[in-house]
């Protein structure tokens, strides 16, 4: 439903109505960003209340969990590793208003590519089996990306469409690879659904004497700055944004649409396929499915409530992993179910989406003379 | 004569401005009154506010003497205003009666089209409107089409009939059937609101309500007043109505072709020939007009020679080198400029702010990039010059465009194009929804390009002022071509004629 349309219903029924702020402050913006956290706390508190448990104990145990020690600190780093990058896949992709939901598959992509780099690039000296390592992750993401924009190109297929069913195909290519394929692990009797343990030399050292955090952190704040220069500082970054706003006044201007929406999807898979590389070579150091699993699907919440920016897809995406490593404590601590974890991520999303409308927006009441 | 529609005080405000301020306003029955003034005077605000789709935060409209409070159209409908818009809003896989009859009150969940038909019918016979009432309407001229939308708003009982602009998509020929009828309809009774900026129809009008900025300026008889007092009413001061070309050289220039174009067709995504065998060339220092309806094919004409579409047949040659199938980039490359009819559609980003618009197909440019990375400091300080040099009124270079006004906007698309092409500028209703100011601005800066020897192809629905500018005027219809003539010795007649279809139509 159109603003329009709200305004008219609104304004026939009970003279109030919505208009555009001409100039939207930036205290305000933040202000309702605030109040969106708050309201989100609130409304989770009722959940909890539901649950029966209590409502201070759960959200102290959540935040000492996520935030309360310097390993907690690490741990919810290392959570939102991966969160920030597919945050950032979202952001090249939807700036560009292209309506990727494929970072889903493109973790599990770039996982695989990264795997198979780290089979067939052994014994190379360090650095270098780590960086090709690495690239083929990138890689890996990039070619699903790339696949479902020349399908947009040529074909006119919808990408939204084409990177959702592009998800399921890689998580059934995947069960198949290490349940029973070639990539399964051999040495027990019981095939669980993974490979085996990746070489040492391949796993992402470990940062700051933490046992969590790992280098996949930087690499998640180096592609943010990098994904802020490119989109801000650079010819591509301004067709980027052009394309989002207006791609026939761009394509007008001597511009090849098709061109930039396959570069898009190029650059947000190779993001998302790092999220993969991070989550499997500094985490789980082995390739199964359930470490990845709504990794993608998590970043395009995070994106949209990082404004689809980079530094607030950065905070969105540590808020995020927080989240997450705080649930453990939640549910240890004050016996609250780990599932309202998701909820509470879907209830956030939902208010920050409404201070994203409200800080651009403002409630009228119409004076009436008769 | 009474009252029939009163606007008493009218106020309307919108975030950052006041599209109305106290209006007062009557229509009286039987009579044709005319709402005149410049874009963004406040004339479809008020009219909106009379249809009930804005209510007024000041003042209150009367119906026949009592006030009525509309809190939508459906009111004003209900009340007997109806409302012709400028864009139709008609079915085109339906039929006219039932484009008529869809969506009023008294289809109610059954649609009685024998009983509708009779009605119908006799509404036609009444205003002598000749129309078939089983043709689809997407078959329909855009002429008829109209009848179509003032016969839903006669079927509803309309007394007071609004008519934004009615002949802006009109033939010559059309729109003086339309105002015979208007005439007609007058006699049998009805009130007529029409709002217009064309000085022939505005003085045919019983009364005229002339707006500025808003308020209203006055109330007069055309009969009383001279075009020329209503013009400075409307602008409040002195305007060099039409620019006037000095001549005086030309008679000396030998125009080397620039562009050629050779039999060009194009047929649209629905398949519709949309451009029909066109053959035109443009010389150096050479304005040429193009006069049409629009609609006719010259967008589709200004799209194939700015290399966004690629021609089915035909050839085109710059300088006398090929480039039909080119992308466009390479016809920005060779020197073609283009200001695009629809701008903010088709020559700005929105949302940009006037810095980055004045880059926009130029952002890999050397001038604009410092290796990898665009070149923010020498893109402000250039842009900042143009916004000076074109004289556009911003607070500053980081404003973004929708904030403009679509004057101010036009002049970046006009500063952007005319800075970075060398040859050819294609111009596609350059000054259309502007001010009179800034259409003599635009139509001053292209006669300086003209003299720098561009070759110009120049569209306008203001055939005054393709006889004043041009060097010659092609006329099109129907995708074609249908003459060329000589400003100097054509009359608005012969083109108002080729614009119709021309003598081909006339002898089949």
């Amino acid at each position: 439903m159109t603003i329009s349309s709200v305004e008219t219903q609104i304004a026939s029924k009970s003279r109030l109505k919505i208009e555009r702020r001409v100039n939207p402050k930036t205290s305000w913006t933040v202000f309702m960003y605030l109040l969106a956290v708050v309201i989100g706390f609130a409304l989770t508190a009722l959940l909890i209340m539901t649950s029966g448990a209590d409502v201070f104990k759960a959200f102290a145990a959540l935040f000492k969990g996520a935030f309360g020690s310097q390993k907690s600190v690490f741990a919810t780093l290392a959570k939102s590793t991966p969160l920030i990058l597919t945050g950032l896949a979202t952001v090249v992709a939807f700036r560009a208003q292209v309506w990727s939901i494929g970072q889903e598959g493109q973790v599990y992509s770039g996982a695989m590519g990264a795997y198979f780099g780290c089979l067939i690039f052994a014994g190379l000296p360090v650095w270098m089996y780590l960086s090709l390592i690495i690239l083929s992750g990138m890689i890996g993401g990039a070619i699903l990306g790339g696949i479902a924009a020349i399908l947009k190109d040529r074909f006119d297929v919808s990408e939204i469409i084409s990177t959702v069913m592009m998800n399921y195909l890689i998580v059934f290519l995947l069960s198949y690879l290490i349940g029973g394929g070639p990539w399964t692990e051999v040495s027990s009797t019981v095939v669980y659904q993974q490979t085996g343990p990746v070489p040492e030399a391949s796993q992402l050292p470990h940062l700051l004497g933490s046992s969590k955090l790992h280098l996949g952190f930087v690499f998640a704040l180096v592609s943010a700055l990098v994904c802020y220069v490119l989109l801000e500082k650079t010819p591509l970054g301004y067709e980027i944004r052009a394309m989002g706003f207006n791609p026939i006044a761009l394509a007008y201007r001597g511009t090849n649409i098709g061109r930039t929406t396959v570069l898009v999807m190029v650059i947000s898979g190779a993001v998302a396929g790092l999220a993969g590389v991070a989550e499997i070579f500094g985490t789980s150091h082995r390739l199964r499915a359930d470490t990845l699993y709504n990794l993608g699907y998590t970043g395009i919440i995070i994106g949209m409530i990082g404004g689809l920016r980079p530094l607030g897809t950065v905070i969105a995406g540590i808020a995020f992993g927080g989240l997450a490593s705080g649930a453990l404590y939640m549910k240890l601590l004050a016996q609250v179910p780990a599932a309202l974890v998701p909820a509470m991520q879907g209830i956030m999303l939902l208010t920050f989406l409404c201070a994203a409308v409200a800080a651009r927006y403002k409630i009228v009441r119409i004076q009436s003379d008769g | 004569m009474s009252d029939i529609l009163k606007a008493v005080n009218l106020t309307k405000r919108f975030p950052g401005v006041i599209a109305n301020e106290n209006v007062n306003f009557d229509l009286r029955a039987g009579e044709v009154h005319c709402l005149f003034g410049e874009n963004g005077a406040g004339k479809s605000t008020l009219s909106s506010c009379l249809f009930g789709f804005y209510q007024p935060e000041g003042g209150h409209i009367e119906i026949g003497g009592e006030i009525a409070n509309f809190k939508s159209p459906r009111d004003a409908i209900h009340m007997g205003v109806g409302m012709v818009h400028q864009h139709f809003v008609l079915v085109a896989e339906f039929s006219v009666l039932e484009n008529i009859v869809v969506g009023t009150h008294e289809s109610g969940w059954q649609l009685k089209l024998t009983d509708a038909r009779k009605r119908v019918e006799g509404l036609c016979a009444e205003y002598s409107i000749d129309l078939d009432l089983d043709a689809r309407v997407g078959d329909l001229a855009v002429g008829q089409q109209q009848w179509v939308e003032i016969l839903k708003a006669l079927f509803l009982d309309a007394k007071v009939l609004i008519l934004d602009e009615p002949s802006a998509v009109l033939t010559p020929e059309e729109s003086l059937r339309l105002f015979r009828i208007i005439d007609h309809m007058k006699e049998l009774g009805l009130s007529i609101l029409l709002i217009s900026h064309k000085m022939v129809e505005v003085m045919q009008a019983d009364r005229v309500t002339v707006l500025r900025k808003g308020k209203v300026v006055d109330t007069v008889c055309p009969a009383n007043v001279t075009p020329n007092e209503l013009t400075r009413m409307m602008v409040g001061r002195d305007v060099e109505l039409r620019m006037v070309r000095d001549r005086t050289e030309d008679a000396e220039r030998k125009f080397e072709t620039v562009l050629n174009v050779e039999k060009v067709s194009y047929r649209d995504g629905r398949g519709k020939l949309a451009l029909d065998n066109v053959s035109l060339h443009i010389g150096k220092g050479e304005i040429l007009g193009l006069a049409g309806v629009s609609g006719n094919g010259q967008k589709e004409l200004f799209e194939i020679l700015s290399g966004v579409l690629v021609p089915e047949n035909g050839c085109l040659s710059l300088d006398g080198e090929r480039i039909e199938g080119l992308p466009s980039r390479q016809y920005m490359d060779r020197g073609v400029g283009l200001v695009p009819d629809d701008r903010f559609r088709e020559g700005l980003i929105p949302e940009f702010n006037i810095r980055e618009n004045m880059i926009l197909g130029w952002q890999r440019h050397d001038d604009y990039t410092n290796g990898m990375f665009l070149d923010h400091k020498q893109i402000g300080s250039i842009a900042d010059g143009l916004i000076d040099e074109f004289q556009i009124a911003t607070p500053s270079g980081a404003t973004p465009v929708n904030h403009l006004s679509g004057g101010n906007a036009q002049k970046v698309i006009l500063a952007r194009e005319f800075v970075h092409s060398s040859k050819l500028l294609l111009a596609n209703q350059p000054t259309r929804g502007l001010d009179l100011g800034v259409i003599e601005y635009v139509y001053k800066q292209i006669i300086a390009k003209r003299e720098e020897g561009y070759a110009i192809l120049l569209a306008s629905e203001e055939l005054e002022d393709l006889l004043n500018l041009s060097d010659r005027i092609a006329v099109m219809s129907g995708g074609k071509i249908t003459g060329i003539v000589d400003p100097l010795t054509t009359t608005v007649e012969e083109i108002g004629l080729l614009m119709a279809g021309g003598k081909e139509e006339q002898a089949a």
